[in-house]
């Protein structure tokens, strides 16, 4: 009794992440900012459609960037607004870059981490407690306790799911999304009416406590009072080094992508593969955990149940990882763009005159949802990118032998 | 008496185990349920030796939620138990909640016997609550408003089908993207057309189907008595799916596509053209989850109202082994356990928060205990390229 | 020439794919009632044209005709319309569906708008008793063997009354046994009519159900002879264009001490049904030592057992005296076992890999090519660049991606990294499969290389004439256990009774 014949279809696929690396050879810089542009056009299409003006609108979201602060010949007044914007969209930057890691790392390892959302949550109620409690703790201490149970809290929120994998094998994409809604469910349930964590000033507000004076990080750029710029950015550059580094100069990077591209070859190089899963989304869960850490300490000093079930930076993570190519720089330039998307369209910086905040803020949705969509449809975006060149080619030259098909 | 049939009963040893804590019998000690719990273990674990393992871990599971389940309702006060467990309403709620799952598994289930895989039902279920309501309130008809919803999406499901067949984009990285633009493309229109106020509040609804002679009935009257129109087309598309599937040829088309497209192209079956109308029929029906959602069960509409439902159903496809009777009998299930949940603010206010998880941790449960036997169709996600 | 127009012709078909010419003008012609083999090296063009004519490729010159008429095959279903039936070397069956199912798939009997399962039932059964081809209808692919799979395969063409039945190496997955049933049912086919293109690269078996025998080499047809005279002499000259001899230059060997001990290993395959029962062998420093049989017959998981990749029920492994059993691949290795991985795209190498992240596979954990954790890219490098250079890969660099090299430079270095971990027992898993003639031969230069060297090569082979050539003693696996032991001097007749359940000379 011998099983059938293999199914001669497996060698088209390969995994995510042999197809990911596929995508990262063939297009350089060049496609996602093709990505991007493709989705901004839809975009300023669906706000046409909807009776307003695309090029207002996405002025008035560029000035609520504050990425004009960068122009020297912005002066007086604007530069103040602008640096203002700014601080905004590098506050949001920072988190987006952390959560963008979790989900690239994972998928440099072959797999999905839909969870970042989960995974940033218990961090943040992490970094609350531990930065809520200890009053009197010397500042640095502190915020280092605060910042490593953040992690720890994510990874083992992660590694939750790669456990299940790594052991009966459940599908990490649907875990993951359930430790999701679970993390949600506690995290509203601690701080709600009631709950163990809530606040012990005022019984009918559903927030957590304060963090404490000592654990907030400092403010480097601009106004303290004001929300101005913490050093958080600084621990999200520093991790994305940190990465880099995991990823190519370590041999725990070297065995993620063995088992990333093919498991079984892993395998056979004498890998755990179920091992590998585990490590590997603790590795995603610490990222993401760091993110909601940075968040907490950073600015928000507390968390109220309505901004646990209203957040949705984990699924943000997704985007920023797909067109950043899951590589270190491209994590922070698509953070960039859509942290600053998302200050621009942001109740504080946008000008409610020209476009509604509440639609500008879907509008992000959409932009975001385009840009996974043609990021993930890598065939047709490599295929646009072929044809552009055989374009060019074809201008160039008047008689063009027909390029060699297959992978670039 | 073979290791499936001790599976089952394992799993009913469970089920009683913790039933008997609960009124009306209201054993006020565990002992007997803690012995039947182990029963229930012990089967499992026999049955589990045998060849059926997934029965068997089921009735494992049973066993001890059941054994846990009795110990904290024999902790209980009587008048708690009594407020939450009131069976009819219990059940009349898990039709409730299963509705909108049961349409979302069918769909997904259409979807990965095709070979494709959806994550993008949650989106589709979206944009028929969205669009279902809109329809509803443009046209002044609740059944063009359900079209509307269905039509919403088959389009996001054609949309996550060009990209996962044609561009043989990664299905699950496609299913993502179509949920964030649902999310988007749902929340711009709603909020551009109804602004602050919402949608209104006398929106023509799907009405209810009272049945004059079953209504008298005690406990199966408060049940099924009155129940929304929407809930017997799930449950009736339950068998008509299963009839499609398993006995017509273009059942056993659509499963050979789903299992081994290259056999099925070379007999003339046109395999991309197959996952294609799969796809558009999974979005249709996740839609019309989503339309009950706001058209039947709530009356209105808001951002992000699905909730995560879709990817509950999907774990339901899981549960169900691809079947459509095992798709009830999880989104049951999961309406039970919903159900309970809803109702156990009678304990604690804060309490029930968090058992607003139990679907969520169930899914989890659900997805490790009985992955690794039940088997997915051979193809799925893997997009198709012809020779 | 009979007055009849024959039942299939091919005029002057070309097929390129891009700048290889995979037919180039072939003729090729076929009669009711006749097996017309179609004989040629892998790579000769066999399959291509057969695709063609059951319009999975369209041919960009020439032309075919079916009794005489000219028809356009632009799919499969027309194919199926003109009477073509094909069965394809990688079965097109749905492994959970049933024997029915499979066989009225896309020509389904309905009653109303249903399945008539019953109906279907009734046909096969009415069609596998009128050819003698035995099934179950109501079995599971996945539950029937290789062979009967095969016979639903037919019974698919037969049910869609094809006249021309095309098989494409049909015996490549069958045993001996299965294979002579197949040529039984094969010539009850030819009675009743039915034209055969019989692919194949083999010549015993061409010689013996064959009536002509059309034989193709690099894309072009040479020549085309009636199977009644020609001899495995002639077919060979034809096929290959020189007389063969596929034999290696080997000295004597002088073994050593014993570097593998295997005793009474039980293993299961992954379905969980025993795959290896007991199996007991010696591998001695300094010989090659050829297990041989057909595929799926253990070998895999008795190789997995061996390296450490799967637990064995019980038994002992043990390498140069040390018990390795259940201690993992790491232990394995350390112990020194290197692995040339029968798949080695699958299994072997990491395609998306560079060429130096793929030679360092084997030690990437240790130094000098890291050092507590941290990869030393530099020395993985110039590593890299030494082992490219002294194994002759060409195609690329060290940072050159594996996947675009071809198959065997891809071989080159999947051996170059498992000899270069200096192992004490080399195990060699189909490692000629699929590669040209000339990486063959440096394969098999380079295995009597290292065994000269006084390591222990275990060779798991599916190909007898490289079993011969190679080994120093044969041993023959068969459903789970060793069957015979044999010389290299062995007859093929000897081996291939043994390897197919027949008594060997000196059972173990």
């Amino acid at each position: 009794m011998s099983p059938p014949g293999e199914p001669a279809e497996l060698e088209v696929a390969g995994t995510p992440a042999s197809r990911l690396a596929a995508y990262i050879r063939g297009g350089g810089v060049v496609v996602p900012l093709l990505t991007v542009t493709l989705a901004f056009l839809v975009g300023g299409l669906v706000v046409l459609l909807t009776g307003n003006d695309p090029i207002a609108t996405y002025r008035a979201i560029f000035e609520g960037t504050g990425l004009q602060w960068l122009f020297p010949w912005v002066t007086g007044d604007d530069r103040t607004t602008a640096a203002l914007n700014l601080q905004q969209t590098l506050i949001i930057t920072t988190p987006l870059i952390l959560v963008g890691l979790a989900v690239a790392f994972a998928f440099r390892a072959g797999l999905f981490n839909i969870g970042g959302q989960g995974q940033y949550i218990v961090g943040t109620i992490a970094a609350v407690w531990v930065g809520s409690s200890f009053e009197g703790m010397p500042g640095f201490l502190h915020i280092v306790l605060a910042l490593v149970a953040a992690c720890a809290a994510g990874a083992f929120w992660a590694g939750i799911a790669g456990f299940l994998k790594a052991t009966v094998g459940a599908n990490e994409v649907i875990s993951t999304i359930m430790l999701n809604y679970i993390a949600l469910w506690i995290g509203v349930y601690l701080f709600s009416l009631g709950g163990p964590l809530q606040n012990d000033r005022d019984p009918n507000l559903p927030v957590s406590n304060e963090v404490v004076e000592s654990a907030h990080l400092p403010v480097f750029w601009g106004d303290p009072v004001l929300q101005g710029l913490h050093v958080g950015l600084f621990i999200a550059l520093a991790a994305v080094v940190v990465f880099w580094l995991l990823l190519n100069r370590s041999t725990i990077g070297y065995e993620v992508r063995a088992v990333g591209f093919n498991p079984e070859a892993a395998r056979y190089g004498g890998m755990s593969v179920a091992k590998n899963y585990v490590l590997v989304m603790a590795i995603c869960g610490l990222f993401a955990g760091l993110a909601g850490a940075l968040n907490v300490l950073g600015w928000q000093f507390r968390i109220a149940t309505n901004d646990i079930s209203a957040s949705e930076i984990g699924f943000m993570g997704i985007a920023v990882a797909l067109l950043g190519r899951n590589t270190a720089a491209g994590v922070v330039a698509s953070a960039l763009l859509f942290g600053a998307l998302q200050s621009g369209t942001s109740q504080r910086n946008l000008d409610p005159s020209i476009f509604e905040p509440d639609l500008a803020s879907n509008l992000t949705l959409i932009i975001q949802g385009l840009v996974v969509l043609i990021v993930s449809a890598d065939v047709l975006v490599l295929g646009v990118l072929r044809r552009g060149r055989g374009l060019v080619r074809r201008r160039g030259r008047p008689r063009p032998t027909p390029a060699p098909e297959g992978e670039a | 008496m073979s290791p499936r049939q001790l599976g089952w009963l394992g799993i009913g040893l469970g089920v009683v185990a913790w039933y008997v804590t609960l009124p009306p019998l209201l054993v006020r000690t565990p002992l007997p349920s803690l012995v039947l719990a182990v029963a229930a273990v012990a089967a499992g674990v026999a049955a589990t030796r045998g060849e059926d393992r997934r029965v068997g871990r089921g009735a494992i599971a049973a066993g001890l939620l059941g054994g846990i389940g009795a110990i904290v309702a024999t902790r209980s006060g009587v008048g708690n138990l009594e407020k939450v467990f009131v069976w009819s309403a219990l059940f009349a709620a898990m039709l409730r909640f299963a509705t909108p799952l049961l349409f979302a598994a069918l769909g997904g289930l259409m979807s990965e016997r095709s070979g494709v895989i959806n994550v993008g039902l949650e989106g589709m279920m979206l944009m028929g609550a969205f669009f279902g309501i809109f329809g509803a309130d443009m046209f002044g008809s609740w059944v063009l408003g359900a079209l509307a919803g269905i039509a919403a999406g088959g389009v996001l499901a054609l949309v996550h089908a060009v990209f996962s067949i044609a561009l043989r984009a990664d299905q699950v990285v496609s299913g993502v993207a179509v949920n964030l633009l649902a999310l988007g493309i749902t929340g711009y229109v709603f909020v551009a057309h109804y602004g602050d106020q919402g949608t209104p509040g006398e929106v023509p609804r799907a009405p209810d189907v009272t049945l004059p002679g079953i209504k008298e009935i005690p406990f199966v009257g408060e049940v099924i008595g009155e129940v929304n129109l929407l809930t017997w087309v799930a449950l009736l598309l339950v068998p008509l799916l299963a009839l499609y599937l398993f006995r017509t040829p273009g059942g056993l088309r659509l499963r050979s596509v789903g299992e081994k497209p290259r056999a099925a192209d070379s007999v003339g079956i046109p395999v991309l053209r197959t996952r294609y109308l799969a796809v558009i029929a999974s979005g249709c029906l996740a839609g019309l989850g989503g339309v009950y959602l706001s058209v039947a069960l709530v009356g209105s509409f808001n951002q992000g109202m699905t909730a995560g439902r879709g990817f509950i159903a999907l774990a339901v496809v899981i549960f169900g082994a691809w079947r459509p009777f095992g798709a009830l009998a999880g989104a049951c299930l999961f309406g039970f356990s919903s159900a309970v949940a809803q109702r156990l603010p009678a304990f604690s206010e804060s309490l029930a928060v968090l058992f607003q998880a139990l679907p969520y941790v169930l899914v989890l449960i659900v997805v490790a205990g009985l992955i690794g036997r039940s088997r997915p169709p051979a193809a799925i996600g893997v997009p198709y390229v012809k020779e | 020439m009979s007055a009849e127009a024959p039942a299939l012709e091919l005029r002057g078909i070309t097929k390129r794919f891009g700048p290889v010419v995979a037919n180039d003008g072939i003729d090729f012609d076929l009669r009711p009632g006749e097996v017309h083999a179609l004989l040629g090296e892998n790579g000769a063009g066999k399959s291509t044209l057969m695709s063609i004519l059951y319009g999975l490729y369209s041919p960009d010159e020439g032309e075919i005709l079916v009794n005489g008429e000219r028809v356009e095959v632009d799919s499969p279903s027309t194919a199926i319309e003109l009477g073509v039936g094909m069965v394809h070397q990688h079965f097109m069956l749905v492994p959970v569906m049933s024997v029915t199912e499979n066989i009225v798939l896309g020509n389904e009997p309905r009653r109303g708008a249903l399945l008539d399962v019953r109906q279907g039932a009734r046909e096969v059964r009415e069609l596998s008793e009128r050819y003698g081809l035995a099934v179950d209808p109501e079995a599971l692919i996945e539950d029937v063997t290789v062979g009967t799979q095969q016979r639903v395969e037919i019974l698919k063409t037969l049910y869609r009354d094809a006249r021309i039945l095309v098989l494409d190496e049909p015996t490549a997955v069958l045993t001996a046994q299965e294979s002579a049933e197949l040529f039984e049912v094969l010539r009850t086919l030819r009675d009743d009519g039915v034209a055969i293109v019989f692919i194949s690269h083999k010549l015993g078996e061409v010689l013996e159900i064959a009536d002509r025998v059309t034989v193709l080499r690099r894309g072009k047809k040479v020549d085309t002879v009636p199977a009644e005279g020609a001899t495995e002499q002639s077919l060979a000259r034809l096929m290959v264009g020189r007389d063969v001899l596929l034999r290696v230059e080997k000295s004597e060997t002088a073994p050593g001490a014993p570097v593998l001990e295997v005793e009474d290993l039980h293993v299961r395959d992954d379905r969980g049904l025993e795959a290896v029962r007991g199996v007991s062998l010696e591998v001695r420093a300094g010989e090659i030592v050829a297990l041989a049989g057909v595929d799926g017959n253990g070998q895999q998981e008795l190789v997995e057992a061996i390296a450490g990749l799967r637990d064995a029920d019980s038994g002992r492994v043990a390498i140069a005296g040390e018990n390795v059993s259940g201690r993992g691949v790491r232990a394995t290795v350390e112990a020194g076992v290197a692995h040339i991985a029968e798949d080695r795209q699958r299994r072997g190498l990491v395609l998306d890999f560079t060429l130096a992240e793929n030679l360092a596979l084997r030690e990437y954990r240790s130094p000098p090519l890291s050092r507590r954790g941290w990869l030393n890219t530099g020395r993985i490098n110039a590593r890299a660049r030494d082992l490219l250079e002294e194994y002759d890969v060409r195609g690329g660099g060290a940072g050159t991606l594996a996947a675009s090299l071809s198959g065997g430079n891809q071989q080159k270095v999947c051996i170059a990294r498992e000899i270069a971990s200096n192992p004490r027992l080399l195990i060699a898993h189909q490692p000629t499969r699929g590669l040209d003639v000339g990486a063959i031969e440096f394969v098999h230069q380079r295995l009597v290389t290292e065994r000269d060297q006084g390591r222990g090569i275990l060779l798991v082979s599916l190909e007898s004439d490289e079993v011969r050539s190679l080994a120093d003693r044969i041993l023959v696996i068969y459903e789970g256990r060793i069957v015979g032991e044999f010389p290299p001097d062995a007859s093929e007749e000897e081996l291939g009774v043994a390897m197919t359940g027949g008594t060997g000379r000196a059972a173990a």
